[in-house]
């Protein structure tokens, strides 16, 4: 479903040289532009501050952005095919908390703690995609009534937060990875493994390939078919995983599993729209969603070390979303 | 002893919350023949093509392919019996390009287990396909939102060849054309019919319908009030059961 509006209706009567039209034609055409304002965006806090540019500021803010990176991975898959999940925040703190809880109070191993968290985060991906697909339910009454849900439950079985002191745990939060003179973070890693691992499949699987037919055409995905139903399960439970996923290196990060933090969805849903995904479904890169959690990351960083009144980075960073999302729909008039 | 009918219907209805969109109607197609399906708008043409193609199950009666009663739940169901269906709105996806939507739910792969796609592989066989089908378009590469009306419903045929079904169900095929464009497409289903492939051909246009088959049916109101080879009939006479069904 491409709502390609008609070009008399733009109001826009540049006319573009064909180079640039072709760029903005690409099915990836927002990862250039996403390049181009993140690199400037670099130069201007490095030119303003003598921290930014610096391999541990670069870490801090690759820590800083892997949490909302690794669910945004798979919620990119997921709103690529046309879905969304606004659970995802829940889940984070459910997995999180789950995973700190039986650690602390049974002495089983951390393989059954995380197995146990990310079975409950799988679950409750899969009910979110039983409801949308099966019943029909909207996605997202379905999803912001699953968030509801989730949290609740959280809430009553642990209102405090649980502190994590398995070191194995703490490691995968904030644990380095020493290559050559570089410390890498772990949750830089795993976001970056995750990422490829969706790229990969997006780019060169049959998997990827029915998300994004799906997330154009869903009835001639069926007419051809496929088993859109299960695919959409699919990516649901794949969703409530990485948020699950993201939720147990976000309590390693911390120290602490936590049962509630406010609006972790949005960052995520908010990062991966900036990436260039639309929320009609059909188009959209991997590659588009790193750069759009590397620019929020970069833009908050710069400007705290710029000191910039933590509200005032909220509007920057609402700003930047909308000139996004507002370019894209300028483009689709070209 | 004599071969089944390629497909059969026996008293096959279908409600729509009380509304009756096919009445019973029983038909019979045989291998390699080209039947015309033509009636009002509402008569239930497209009621029963999706029934034959598994996109919608009956309410009643029953359906035999090669003599054999089936029971169609998806589309799927319908494929496996190589029954292919070209929708009026030609299903295809705009993001994708021509290869890829020649090869929806066709794929090739290169690793099987990952279902890692050979798409090397895909765009040289989509090449030969078109070749081989006369059909010509820019590039096997080029996204369907950039075709024409032609150019997509070429991509469709292809679609259908690649499948290689034995039944081709065409919905409205020629409406959305252009002159020359209906030339190849009637050319393309004389093709199909050489190559001994059953079609069945929903059209309003008389002209097409009397060209390219062998026996016309007439639905109207959900009821089969005609059926009749093209020779021994002529356009008046099925526009006269279009518009007054059975005397």
């Amino acid at each position: 479903m491409t709502a390609q509006s008609p070009a008399d209706a733009s109001g826009l009567a540049v006319r573009l040289p064909d180079p640039v039209v072709a760029l903005l034609r690409r099915r990836d055409s927002n990862v250039f532009f996403l390049l181009f304002v993140l690199v400037a965006a670099i130069v201007y806090f490095t030119v303003q501050s003598p921290y930014f540019f610096d391999d541990r500021n670069a870490f801090n803010i690759g820590r800083a952005v892997s949490i909302t990176g690794i669910a945004a991975a798979f919620a990119t898959l997921l709103m690529i095919s046309g879905g969304l999940d606004l659970s995802i925040g829940a889940i984070m703190n459910a997995s999180g908390l789950a995973a700190a809880v039986i650690m602390a109070e049974s002495d089983t191993s951390i393989v059954f703690a995380f197995a146990v968290a990310l079975g409950i985060s799988a679950f409750i991906g899969f009910s979110n995609g039983i409801i949308v697909t099966k019943i029909g339910v909207n996605p997202i009454i379905a999803t912001i009534g699953m968030q509801f849900v989730v949290r609740g439950i959280t809430l009553a079985t642990r209102s405090g937060s649980a502190l994590v002191r398995d070191r194995a745990f703490l490691e995968i939060g904030q644990g380095e990875l020493v290559i050559g003179a570089l410390e890498i973070p772990v949750p830089v890693i795993l976001m970056l493994t995750t990422m490829l691992l969706c790229y990969l499949a997006l780019r060169f699987t049959q998997f990827g390939k029915y998300i994004y037919a799906i997330g154009d055409n869903a009835s001639a995905c069926r007419r051809a078919g496929i088993n859109v139903t299960g695919m959409r399960i699919a990516l649901y439970t794949l969703s409530g995983l990485g948020a699950g996923f993201a939720g147990i290196v976000l309590a390693g990060l911390t120290g602490a599993g936590i049962p509630y933090a406010a609006g972790s969805e949005l960052s995520v849903i908010s990062a991966v729209i900036l990436g260039g995904v639309s929320l009609s479904g059909g188009v959209g890169v991997i590659q588009g969603t790193l750069l759009g959690v590397l620019l929020v990351g970069v833009l908050k960083n710069g400007m705290t070390l710029l000191n910039i009144n933590a509200n005032w980075q909220m509007v920057v960073e609402g700003s930047v979303l909308m000139i996004a999302v507002s370019l894209d729909q300028l483009k689709q008039r070209i | 002893m004599e071969t089944p009918p390629v497909v059969e219907t026996k008293r096959l209805s279908r409600y729509f919350k009380g509304v009756v969109a096919l009445n019973e109607v029983s038909v019979s197609i045989s291998s390699g023949e080209v039947v015309g399906l033509v009636g009002d708008n509402g008569a239930g043409k497209s009621t029963l093509v999706k029934i034959l193609s598994g996109d919608l199950e009956p309410s009643a009666g029953h359906m035999l392919i090669d003599g054999e009663e089936v029971h169609f739940r998806h589309p799927r169901d319908a494929k496996k019996r190589q029954i292919e269906t070209i929708y009026q709105d030609l299903a295809l996806c705009e993001n994708l390009d021509i290869m890829e939507n020649v090869f929806l739910g066709h794929e090739s792969y290169r690793n099987p287990l990952l279902r890692l796609l050979d798409r090397r592989s895909m765009y040289r066989e989509t090449s030969q396909l078109l070749d081989e089908l006369a059909i010509r378009v820019p590039s096997t590469r080029e996204l369907v939102m950039n075709l024409s009306g032609g150019q997509r419903q070429a991509t469709a045929l292809a679609r259908v060849a690649k499948a290689g079904a034995r039944l081709i169900i065409l919905d409205e095929p020629t409406a959305a054309l252009g002159v020359n464009e209906t030339r190849n497409l009637l050319d393309l289903v004389m093709r199909f019919k050489a190559q001994g492939k059953t079609i069945i051909i929903i059209s309003h246009e008389m002209r097409d319908v009397f060209e390219v088959t062998d026996r016309i049916i007439v639905l109207k109101r959900g009821k089969l009030v005609a059926d009749k080879l093209t020779s021994e009939t002529d356009p008046d006479e099925i526009v006269r059961y279009i518009i007054r069904g059975r005397d």
